[in-house]
């Protein structure tokens, strides 16, 4: 149930909580549909992000998330943990891009 | 290379009242954990003298970090909730958000999200008080901050020498202290008279096959830890990881799938905590 900025909600998206403006009013209920109408009409309301239901597309490219990840492991290849923890990374990532 | 006295360091954390880099709000909210007998009253009457406090308090508690995110409206059912351990390591841990702010840009972030990946494998192996795990890491790098606050212009040769050499910021740490956050941060936690099960796990969370107290407890914090810097969240010193002490890995026994559903489950909070500010 990640948080979405306004920039990038798309129609279609469900709000997982009640969307709400900075002085604490409801605008949208939960389990709402966004549409294009609705998202216009939130990014003008004082409203600092949106929660939706699902996962969110991961703000960089999964190339980039997958090049970090064999970045950060560089002193670590060959141990064997850690070689079980990368490849449950790397899943995990794979897992991010693929619910959308 | 010229190092700094560790002596020197033990010196600072023990008169850390006195030292000008500590917010006179910490030092008034440490006078009052400090106390061995402080009740549950005292404390949440504490945080309710203070708005900002009392803001700060309730955001945390309702973050994913905790496993009622949302229900909680008031500093009383908080610490009724929590406990006094759990309270105690959670006033420190909202109290240094400035300072981490402030010194170490995403240290924070590595922070909560130590919290939440130990807190969900303290759940997974049955343990009988995940918050209190969840608070170890919370405050695990706590040393971080005083080194930073202290020793600025030492503590930055150490973050350079991660970039230049690629060592782990632990191991760098050692080159200019001769002494690591891990033993820092314990000191602190004797010094504020934390329970022994928490300044144990600071102190051997790089090391948990070496406690004899807490070996279970610091192999979960420790593989947070690990799990945070793979998944590249917030920013513990360096770009890197460490191995994981086997030890630690044979006594928790995860395999690549409880892993992988660890990664999962955390993902969520992980994603809505990113924008948790105090």
């Amino acid at each position: 149930m990640p948080k979405v900025t306004l920039d990038n909600l798309e129609p279609g998206m469900k709000t997982a909580k009640p969307v709400v403006n900075n002085t604490g009013m409801v605008l949208l209920g939960e389990n709402t549909e966004l549409t294009a109408e609705l998202i216009d009409r939130i990014r003008n309301m004082g409203v600092d992000g949106v929660c939706v239901h699902g996962a969110a597309r991961p703000s960089k490219p999964k190339e980039v998330f997958l090049a970090e990840l064999d970045d950060r492991f560089r002193n670590v290849g060959g141990d064997p943990h850690m070689d079980i923890v990368k490849r449950a990374m790397q899943i995990h990532i794979e897992g991010l891009y693929e619910q959308n | 290379m010229s190092k700094i006295d560790v002596r020197l360091v033990r010196e600072k954390v023990e008169n850390i009242h006195a030292l000008p880099t500590i917010p006179k709000v910490l030092n008034k909210l440490l006078g009052v954990i400090e106390n061995p007998r402080v009740s549950l009253n005292e404390i949440s009457n504490f945080i309710s003298g203070d708005p900002a406090l009392t803001t700060k308090v309730l955001r945390m508690v309702n973050s994913p970090v905790y496993g009622f995110p949302g229900r909680i409206s008031s500093v009383n059912q908080a610490v009724i909730l929590l406990g006094l351990t759990v309270v105690k390591g959670l006033l420190l841990g909202v109290s240094v958000f400035d300072l981490m702010q402030k010194t170490m840009i995403g240290l924070w972030e590595h922070s909560i999200g130590t919290a939440i990946f130990s807190r969900i494998i303290a759940v997974r192996k049955g343990h009988k008080e995940p918050d209190e795990v969840s608070v170890n890491g919370l405050l695990h790098d706590i040393g971080k901050v005083f080194l930073v606050l202290q020793f600025p212009e030492e503590y930055e040769k150490a973050l350079n020498e991660t970039q230049e050499s690629g060592v782990v910021i632990y191991e760098a740490e050692k080159n200019h202290f001769n002494t690591s956050h891990a033993s820092v941060g314990s000191w602190m936690a004797r010094k504020w008279r934390f329970p022994l099960g928490l300044i144990d796990v600071i102190e051997y969370h790089h090391k948990p096959h070496l406690t004899k107290n807490t070996p279970l407890e610091s192999s979960i914090v420790h593989i947070a830890d690990i799990l945070v810097r793979a998944r590249g969240y917030g920013f513990p010193g360096d770009n890197l990881i460490m191995p994981v002490q086997p030890e630690a890995w044979e006594l928790l026994g995860l395999t690549e799938k409880d892993l992988v559903e660890v990664l999962k489950e955390a993902e969520d909070s992980l994603q809505m905590t990113e924008d948790l500010t105090l």
